[in-house]
C-alpha cells in the first residue's frame, strides 16, 4: 500500500508582498550601529558613557565660546582674535585626545561583542556579506562621530556669533569657518573610525582594543617627537608624522590655514600640505582597505 | 584562595596580551634613553614632567592595570563564569583578594621594571631616586589594580570609564585644577616619590607625603572592601 | 487564572530542604515571579514553564545568585543569599553553558572541588567524572569538547563535593538521546540515595518520567505544584478526553451520551469515540456495563490527556 500526504490549507498566509534586498539589510546593520554607539534602545546604563563624552566635547566648545566673549566684552570686539584665544582652528587638536579615547570605547562596542557572543554569524546567513557588514558598521561610527565631532564646533560658532555685538557682520565676516570645521571634523572622524575599527576587528575582548588603541595613540607621540627631536633636518620631519595624535590636527591646519597649539612645534609641519594630506589618506585608506579585506573574507 | 589565585593568573596571561604590555612598557625605557642620548638633552625636570609623571604614571602604567584588572572579575561577570567562585563556599573577599593578587602578580613586573630602568637612565644611576620612582611604580600599581578590579565587576563599561578617568580627570583636569590632584592616583604615586627622595619631584607639593599614603591606604582598602561588597550583593549572571 | 494548587503538602516525616515563602521579583516594572510559596522536599522535583515564566530566576533565587525582591528562601532551615557555608551542600548548575576553555576537563571539576573544600580531592574527582562518562576526554581542554560534553563536565564539576541538594537548570540542553537515558538513570541513582533534585526543563516528557513533584510557574505565578496526575484531577473545570475503540461507534455514542458522568462526545474520523468527562472514576463502571448491555465490543479505551504535556497546555492556556 502506498502512503500519501496530504497539506492542507488551513488558513496560513504567506509572505507575499517585496523583499526588500541588500540596501535594506545594510541599512538595519547601520541603524543598529549607530544605536550601539549612541546607547540608543539600550537603557540608561547604556547611554552613559557615549553621553558623558558628548557632554564634555560640548562643554569644551561652549567654555571657548564663553571665553571669547568675555575676553571680547572686556577688551572691544575682536580682542579674542587678537590675543589668539582659542578658536574653531584649535578646536580639534586640542579635543582631540578625547575624541580618540570616544572612538577607542565605542568600535570595540560595534564589533567585538558580535565576534565574542558569536552573532556576527547570524548576520553573515542573511544576504550580507562580511563587506557589507563592516562597511556599514563603519559608517555607523562615521556618522556617530561626525556629529560627535560638528556639535561642539556649532555650539562654539552660535556662541561666537551670539556673543559678537553685531551678530550678522560676524556671520558674514566668518561663514567660511562652517564649511572648514564641518570638513576637518569628517577629517578626524574617519580617520579615528578607521583606526579604532582596525584595531577592535583583532580581538573579541573590548578592553583590550580600546587600551591597545588609546595606549597607540598615547605613546607616539612622546617617542617620535624625542626621537624627531634627536635625529633632526628631514629625516625628523618624517619621523614626526608618525605622531598618530597630529595626522588629522595636520589637515585641520591645511583646512583652516592656520596652525593650532598641538602642531605648533611639530616638525612635520615643515613638508608642506600636499604631503601632510597624502600623508592622512595612507593612515585612512591603508587601514580601511585592511578592515575591509578582514572581514571581506568572513562568510 | 589558591584556586582563584591560579585561575586568575591564566585567564590573564594570554601571549598577545604580555607582549603588548612588554613593548607598552619599554617605550619610557627607549624614549629615557633617546633623551639622554640627544646633544639637547632635557633637564631633570622635563624628564620628570614629560616621561615619569606624564608617560610612565600618566600613561602606561595606568593602563597596562587597566588592560588587566578590569578583565579580572569583569571578564568573568561578561563570560558569565562568576557563579563558579560565587557558588563556593568561600567567605567573598577569598574571591576578591586572589584576583587584585593575581593582577598584581600580573602587571606589577611590566611598570616596576619599566620604571626601573626608565628612572636608572634619567637620573643617570641614581639608585636611590630609581628605587623611589620602582617603590612608587608598584604603589600605583597596587591602587590602579584596586581600583579598577572593582570597576571591572561594578560595570560593563569598565575600559571606557577607566580611560576617562585616566586622560580627562587625571590627564587633563589634574593640570588645571589643583583640587584633582587629592583624588589621583599618579598623584599619589608622584607624592610618594618625592616624599622617597626629596631631590626628585620638587614641584610635588600640592599635598603630603603623610596625606599621600593614608589616601593611598584609602583607596586601596576602599576599592577592596567595596569589590567585596559587591560581590556579597550583586545579583551574579 | 484560578489560584495556585498546592496539592501535595509535605508528606508527614518528610524535610522541607527549600522553603520558598512569599518570594516575588521585579526588575523595574516587570515582574518576573510574583508572591510564590512552595517547599521542596527530598526527591526529584521538576519545575515547568514556558519561556519567560520566571523558571530561571527562581532557580537563581533558591541558589542565593539573586536577591528577593519581596519574601524570602531558605535552604536547609537557613537563609541562603550571602551564605557561602551552605554551598558545602549544595551544587548548582546554572543555564549558562560558558566554560574556561583553556582548562582541561579534569583541571575544571578538580578546581570545583578545591573551591568547595573536598577532602580526598583526586578521588571525588576520579568519582565525578566517572558518573558523567567523560573519563576519555578528561585531559582535553574544555574548548574542545561539543556542547553536550561541555555540559556533563559542568555537572561532573557540580557533584565533585557530593552535594545534598542539586538544582539543575536546563541541564538536558546540547544532550543527545543516549546522554539523556544516561542522565535519567544518574539522577534517579542520586535520588535513591537520599539527595534532594530540582531540575528545569522544557522536556515535558522526561521530567514526567523523572519528577517525583512538578512546580508549574506561569507568568511568574506558580500555576500548580504537585504530582502531575493529582494536578490534572484538580483540574476539574477541564473534562478528560477519554477514546473509545469499539465494533459500533455511532451506537456506542448515541448510548453513553445518554449517561450522567459524560459531558460531550463526538465521533472521530478514524470512527473513535471520544468522551469527554469530569467524572472519569464513574465513567469507569458505566461504560463497560453501558458496552455488555448494549451488546458492543470494546477494544480500547484510552485517556487523551493523562500526561503532563496536557496539563501543562491546560495551564499555560489559562
Amino acid at each position: 500500500m502506498t502512503s500519501t500526504g496530504t497539506v492542507f490549507d488551513i488558513g496560513y498566509q504567506r509572505y507575499t508582498d517585496a523583499r526588500e534586498g541588500r540596501g535594506r539589510s545594510r541599512q538595519a546593520i547601520f541603524k543598529d550601529g549607530v544605536r550601539i554607539a549612541l546607547g540608543l534602545g539600550r537603557g540608561g546604563r547604556a547611554k552613559v558613557l557615549p553621553w558623558f563624552f558628548i557632554v564634555v566635547l560640548s562643554v569644551l566648545g561652549l567654555g571657548f565660546a564663553l571665553v571669547a566673549g568675555a575676553a571680547n566684552r572686556l577688551g572691544g570686539p575682536g580682542t579674542a582674535e587678537k590675543v589668539n584665544l582659542p578658536s574653531h582652528s584649535d578646536y580639534y587638536g586640542i579635543a582631540s585626545i578625547i575624541l580618540f579615547v570616544f572612538g577607542a570605547v565605542m568600535a570595540p562596542e560595534l564589533l567585538c561583542r558580535d565576534k565574542r557572543d558569536g552573532t556576527i554569524n547570524l548576520y553573515l546567513v542573511r544576504p550580507v556579506t562580511g563587506g557589507d557588514y563592516i562597511a556599514a558598521r563603519w559608517a555607523a561610527l562615521v556618522a556617530v562621530m561626525s556629529v560627535v565631532a560638528w556639535l561642539p564646533q556649532v555650539l562654539l560658532f552660535l556662541g561666537l556669533s551670539a556673543g559678537d555685538p553685531t551678530p550678522i557682520v560676524y556671520l558674514q565676516q566668518h561663514w567660511i569657518d562652517v564649511p572648514r570645521f564641518l570638513l576637518a571634523g569628517a577629517a578626524m572622524a574617519l580617520y579615528v573610525t578607521t583606526l579604532s575599527m582596525l584595531t577592535a576587528s583583532f580581538t573579541s575582548r573590548r578592553a583590550y582594543a580600546s587600551v591597545f588603541l588609546v595606549g597607540l595613540f598615547v605613546i607616539t607621540t612622546p617617542f617620535t617627537v624625542g626621537l624627531a627631536e634627536e635625529i633632526g633636518g628631514k629625516a625628523g620631519q618624517w619621523i614626526s608624522m608618525f605622531n598618530l595624535t597630529n595626522i588629522p590636527v595636520h589637515v585641520n591646519d591645511v583646512i583652516f590655514g592656520d596652525v593650532s597649539d598641538i602642531t605648533e612645534d611639530a616638525p612635520a609641519r615643515k613638508l608642506g600640505s600636499a604631503i601632510l594630506v597624502s600623508w592622512y589618506f595612507v593612515w585612512t585608506l591603508v587601514p580601511g582597505a585592511v578592515l575591509w579585506w578582514r572581514y571581506r573574507r568572513l562568510g | 584562595m589558591g584556586s582563584v589565585y591560579r585561575l586568575t593568573l591564566r585567564q590573564l596571561s594570554g601571549k598577545w596580551r604580555l607582549a603588548i604590555m612588554t613593548v607598552l612598557a619599554g617605550m619610557p625605557v627607549a624614549i629615557s634613553m633617546l633623551m639622554l642620548s640627544s646633544e639637547h638633552a632635557p633637564s631633570v625636570r622635563e624628564f620628570e614632567k614629560v616621561v615619569l609623571s606624564g608617560m610612565l604614571a600618566g600613561s602606561i602604567a595606568p593602563m597596562i592595570v587597566l588592560a588587566i584588572a578590569a578583565a579580572a572579575l569583569g571578564n568573568e561577570v561578561e563570560d558569565r563564569t562568576l557563579a563558579n567562585l560565587t557558588l563556593s563556599p568561600i567567605p567573598r573577599w577569598h574571591i576578591a583578594v586572589p584576583k587584585l593578587l593575581a593582577v598584581i602578580t600580573i602587571a606589577a613586573p611590566f611598570v616596576v621594571v619599566s620604571a626601573f630602568f626608565t628612572s636608572w637612565v634619567g637620573y643617570l644611576g641614581d639608585v636611590k631616586a630609581s628605587v623611589a620612582v620602582t617603590v612608587s611604580a608598584f604603589v600605583g600599581v597596587a591602587l590602579y589594580a584596586s581600583a579598577f578590579v572593582w570597576l571591572g565587576l561594578r560595570s560593563s563599561q569598565a575600559i571606557g570609564l577607566g580611560l576617562l578617568y585616566i586622560v580627562l580627570w587625571e590627564g587633563f583636569f589634574s593640570g588645571f585644577v589643583s583640587g584633582v590632584r587629592l583624588l589621583s592616583i599618579r598623584h599619589y604615586a608622584i607624592t610618594l616619590m618625592h616624599g622617597l627622595d626629596v631631590r626628585r619631584f620638587a614641584s610635588a607639593t600640592d599635598m603630603s607625603f603623610g596625606i599621600a599614603i593614608v589616601m593611598a591606604v584609602l583607596v586601596f582598602v576602599g576599592f577592596l572592601v567595596s569589590s567585596v561588597r559587591l560581590l556579597r550583593r550583586m545579583d551574579v549572571p | 487564572m484560578t489560584a495556585a494548587t498546592r496539592l501535595s503538602a509535605a508528606p508527614l516525616g518528610m524535610t522541607t530542604v527549600i522553603r520558598v515563602d512569599h518570594v516575588s521579583r521585579w526588575f523595574g516594572s516587570v515582574v518576573a515571579v510574583s508572591d510564590v510559596t512552595f517547599d521542596i522536599t527530598p526527591g526529584i522535583t521538576g519545575l515547568l514553564g514556558p519561556n519567560g515564566a520566571g523558571k530561571t530566576t527562581l532557580l537563581r533565587m533558591m541558589t542565593g545568585l539573586a536577591a528577593t525582591s519581596r519574601g524570602t528562601v531558605t535552604v536547609f532551615g537557613e537563609r541562603v543569599r550571602d551564605n557561602p557555608p551552605l554551598y558545602k551542600r549544595i551544587g548548582v548548575m546554572s543555564e549558562h553553558e560558558t566554560v574556561y576553555g583553556f582548562m582541561r576537563g579534569r583541571q575544571f571539576v578538580r578546581m570545583m572541588g578545591e573551591l568547595r573544600g573536598v577532602a580526598n580531592l583526586e578521588a571525588a574527582v576520579d568519582k565525578a567524572i566517572a558518573l558523567v562518562d567523560l573519563a576519555d576526554a578528561q585531559h582535553r581542554p574544555m574548548a574542545t569538547y561539543s556542547r553536550g560534553m561541555r555540559q556533563r563536565m559542568r555537572l561532573a564539576g557540580t557533584l565533585v563535593h557530593d552535594p545534598e541538594l542539586l538544582i539543575l537548570d536546563e541541564p538536558l540542553n546540547g544532550a543527545d538521546p543516549r546522554q539523556r537515558v544516561h542522565f535519567k538513570h544518574l539522577l534517579q541513582q542520586l535520588a535513591a540515595e537520599g539527595r534532594t533534585i530540582v531540575l528545569s526543563s522544557h522536556i515535558l516528557e522526561e521530567v514526567e518520567q523523572l519528577a517525583d513533584t512538578v512546580l508549574l510557574i506561569v507568568n511568574g505565578k506558580l500555576a500548580a505544584s504537585g504530582e502531575f496526575r493529582a494536578i490534572r484531577a484538580a483540574l476539574n473545570q477541564r473534562p478528560y478526553h477519554v477514546k473509545v475503540v469499539s465494533d459500533a461507534p455511532r451506537k456506542l455514542a448515541a448510548a453513553v451520551v445518554t449517561l450522567d458522568s459524560v459531558d460531550a462526545v463526538h465521533v472521530d474520523p478514524d470512527g473513535a469515540v471520544i468522551v469527554l468527562s469530569r467524572n472519569v472514576r464513574d465513567l469507569q463502571i458505566e461504560l463497560p456495563r453501558l458496552a455488555k448491555s448494549a451488546a458492543i465490543s470494546l477494544r480500547r479505551v484510552e485517556p487523551l490527556d493523562d500526561s503532563l504535556e496536557s496539563v501543562f497546555g491546560y495551564l499555560v492556556e489559562q
